[in-house]
C-alpha cells in the first residue's frame, strides 16, 4: 500500500552550540543532540493525522523535515512519493504549511495583501489568485476583514489567515503546527470544526498536525503517532492505542446496597475506586467506579460477588479511557 | 517557457510589499528625504571651507570637491545597500519569522533574497537621483558633459560586483546569524580606501595598492569620470574591465557560497533561527 506521507528510519541530530571552553580546548570535537531517532510513520491519503508528544519531543522537527525546511541526518522521508532530500521543489508544490507563528505575516499589509503576496510566490497568476483569495476569505469567514491591516487582527483571525495561506495552492497535504495554541476555547472549537468538516470533510485534504493537546487529537484524528524524546512511542489508530496501552478496564455501576449507608461493605472491595451516593443517600442508591483487569471474567466475577452480597444492580457500563488517561503511560514507557 | 511578465512577477511582488510597508511608516519615509538634503548641504558647506585646498588631487575629476564627494556619497550608497540589504533580509526574516513562510513557497531561495533587496536598490537609485538633482539645481554642480551610457555600464557592473559581495555577506548571516565579517571588512575598508570622501591619490603608495583590490575604487573612479568628465566607454575601459573581472569572479563564487550556507543551515536546523 502506498502512503501519502511515509518516513523510514528517519533520524535527525542537531549540533550543539559550543561554549568558549570547548572552542578553545576541543575545537574539533562535535557535540550533537538527537532530535529524532528511527522514526517510522505512514499516513494515508485523506487522513487527519496527529503528531502528539510533550514539548521538545521532536514534533516540530519532524514537520519541518517533511516541509523541506530541515534536512534529515539519516533515513528517508517521502511526501506524495517525493524524497524530502532530493526533491524539495516538488514537495513544496503539493503541501501547505500552516505556521501558527503570527510573526510570519507582514503586519502592515492587510490580510488580503498578505495572501496576494504569498499567492505570487506560489506561482498563482493574478486573476486566479484574486479568485482563490476571495473564495478562501469567504470560506474562513474573513471576507469583511480582508482589507484590515494584519496587526489589527485577533489571534483567531490570524490563525484563520494562516490556514488560508496554507490552502492558497490547494495542496493535497496540509501541515499544521500547534494550530490551536493561543486560541480561546470558542476559537479552538471553531478551528477543530473547520479542520474536520471543511478541510478533511469537504476538501478531502490530508491534514497532519502537531499538538500536545490530547483532546484535539482525540476529537479530530483518524490516526496518530506519539513521539517521546525523539522516538515513536506509538503509531496507529486511537482505538489501537487504547487497546495496546490500557492495562485495566473501568466500569460504572448503579446499585442499591443491601447494608445501611452508601455502598456499605462494597467500599472495602479493592476494585472499587470511587463511590458516589445518588439522590439523598438514604435510599441506598449508589454509583460506583470499578477498575478491573483486562479480562471480561473479572467484571463478571465482581458482579456475582455483589449479587451474592444481596446488592441490587440497576446498570453496569464500561468507561472508554481517554487518550489523556493513557498518554503519560505511553510517553514514560521504554 | 514562462512569459516574460511572469519572470518579473515575483520580484515585483516583493517591491510592492516593501513600498506598502515603507510608506505606511509616514514620518520615517518623509525623514529619509530630509536627511538627503541635510547631508548634501553639509558637504556643500564643507567644500566651501576647503576652497582650493587639495585642488591638485581633485584636478582629474574637474577640481571641485563638492561635485567629487556628491558622486562619491550618492553611488557609495549602492555598496551600503548591497552589503546590508541582502543580509538584513535574512536576519529580519529570521527574527520576525517571515523567512520560514517564504521558504515553503514555490520560490527559490536566491530569488527570495535578491528580490527582497530589490526595493532597497530602487530606493538607492532614487536617492542617487535626488542627490544629483539637489546638487545640480540647489548647489550648482555641472554634469552637462556626463556620458550616460558609460555611467550606466559602470553602474551595472558596480551593482553586480557589490551585489555578489552582499550575497557572500548574506551567507555568513545565514549560518552565523550575527557577526558577518564580509560586510564589516568591505564596508569599513571601502570607506577608508575606496575614494569616497577623498581621491585615492592622497593615500600613501602602499595603501593605494590595497585600494585597487577593492571594486568600490573602480566603481567610484569610473562613475566620476563618466558623470563629471564625460569620459567615453573606451576611456572608461580600465575601470570597466576591472569591474568585469570582479563580477566574473565574485558572482559565481557568491552563488556557490550561498548554496553551501543554505544547505548547512538546513542541516543544522538553523535556517529560521536567530
Amino acid at each position: 500500500m502506498s502512503y501519502i506521507v511515509e518516513t523510514v528510519n528517519l533520524s535527525k541530530k542537531f549540533p550543539v552550540l559550543k561554549g568558549y571552553r570547548d572552542i578553545i580546548f576541543h575545537p574539533f570535537r562535535k557535540k550533537e543532540i538527537t532530535a529524532l531517532h528511527d522514526i517510522n510513520i505512514q499516513v494515508k491519503e485523506g487522513d487527519i493525522f496527529g503528531l502528539l508528544g510533550p514539548n521538545g519531543a521532536g514534533k516540530t522537527t519532524l514537520i519541518k523535515i517533511l516541509c523541506t525546511l530541515v534536512l534529515p541526518s539519516a533515513g528517508s522521508a517521502y511526501v506524495k512519493g517525493f524524497n524530502v532530500t532530493l526533491d524539495d521543489k516538488s514537495i513544496r508544490r503539493v503541501i501547505g504549511y500552516v505556521i501558527s507563528e503570527e510573526r510570519s505575516f507582514y503586519w502592515r499589509l492587510s490580510g488580503r495583501q498578505n495572501l496576494k503576496f504569498f499567492a505570487k510566490l506560489n506561482n498563482i497568476p493574478g486573476g486566479e489568485s484574486d479568485r482563490r483569495i476571495e473564495r478562501l476569505l469567504d470560506f474562513l469567514d474573513l471576507s469583511k476583514d480582508g482589507h484590515r491591516m494584519f496587526k489589527d487582527y485577533s489571534t483567531g483571525m490570524r490563525q484563520k489567515l494562516a490556514i488560508a495561506r496554507g490552502l492558497l495552492t490547494d495542496p493535497a497535504i496540509l501541515f499544521m503546527d500547534e494550530p490551536s495554541s493561543g486560541l480561546d476555547p470558542v476559537s479552538a472549537h471553531n478551528l477543530k470544526q473547520l479542520v474536520k468538516e471543511k478541510l478533511a470533510g469537504e476538501k478531502k485534504k490530508t491534514v497532519i498536525f502537531a499538538t500536545h493537546n490530547l483532546g484535539d487529537a482525540e476529537e479530530l484524528c483518524s490516526s496518530i503517532a506519539i513521539i517521546r524524546s525523539g522516538e515513536v512511542g506509538f503509531a496507529g489508530k486511537i482505538e489501537d492505542v487504547k487497546l495496546q496501552f490500557r492495562e485495566t478496564k473501568k466500569y460504572m455501576m448503579k446499585l442499591r446496597s443491601p447494608e445501611t449507608g452508601p455502598a456499605g461493605k462494597i467500599r472495602n472491595m479493592p476494585q472499587v475506586k470511587r463511590i458516589m451516593p445518588l439522590s439523598n443517600g438514604s435510599s441506598g442508591l449508589t454509583e460506583i467506579e470499578i477498575e478491573t483487569g483486562q479480562e471480561d471474567s473479572r467484571i463478571q466475577g465482581f458482579v456475582r460477588e455483589i449479587v451474592d452480597m444481596g446488592g441490587e444492580i440497576f446498570s453496569v457500563y464500561e468507561i472508554e479511557p481517554t487518550l489523556e488517561d493513557l498518554f503519560s503511560k505511553i510517553v514514560s514507557t521504554k | 517557457m514562462r512569459p516574460v511578465s511572469l519572470i518579473f512577477e515575483k520580484p515585483l511582488a516583493f517591491v510592492w510589499r516593501d513600498i506598502i510597508e515603507d510608506t505606511s511608516y509616514k514620518l520615517s519615509f518623509f525623514m529619509q528625504f530630509v536627511s538627503i538634503f541635510i547631508s548634501t548641504a553639509m558637504f556643500y558647506f564643507f567644500s566651501r571651507l576647503l576652497g582650493d585646498t587639495g585642488v591638485s588631487y581633485l584636478k582629474p575629476y574637474g577640481g571641485d570637491y563638492f561635485s567629487f564627494v556628491l558622486i562619491g556619497i550618492a553611488f557609495y550608497s549602492y555598496l551600503g545597500v548591497s552589503m546590508k540589504s541582502l543580509s538584513e533580509t535574512i536576519r529580519e526574516g529570521q527574527m520576525l519569522g517571515t523567512l520560514e513562510a517564504l521558504l515553503v513557497t514555490q520560490t527559490e531561495i536566491p530569488t527570495i533574497i535578491v528580490s527582497s533587496s530589490l526595493y532597497s536598490f530602487i530606493w538607492a537609485s532614487f536617492k542617487v537621483a535626488v542627490y544629483l538633482l539637489l546638487g545640480i539645481y540647489a548647489f550648482g554642480v555641472d554634469i552637462g558633459n556626463a556620458n550616460l551610457v558609460g555611467a550606466a555600464v559602470v553602474l551595472m557592473l558596480t551593482i553586480i560586483s557589490f551585489g555578489s559581495l552582499g550575497i557572500v555577506s548574506a551567507s555568513f548571516v545565514m549560518v552565523l546569524k550575527r557577526g558577518d565579517p564580509v560586510s564589516w571588512i568591505f564596508s569599513s575598508v571601502s570607506g577608508l580606501l575606496g575614494g569616497l570622501y577623498y581621491p585615492v591619490s592622497v593615500l600613501p603608495d602602499w595603501l593605494q595598492s590595497l585600494s585597487y583590490l577593492l571594486p568600490v575604487t573602480y566603481a567610484l573612479e569610473g562613475m566620476r569620470m563618466a558623470v563629471l568628465k564625460g569620459h567615453s566607454v573606451s576611456e572608461l575601459l580600465p575601470n570597466i574591465l576591472a569591474l568585469t573581472v570582479f563580477s566574473l569572479i565574485l558572482l559565481p563564487l557568491s552563488i556557490l557560497i550561498f548554496r553551501y550556507a543554505v544547505r548547512k543551515a538546513k542541516k543544522d536546523g538553523s535556517l529560521t533561527q536567530y
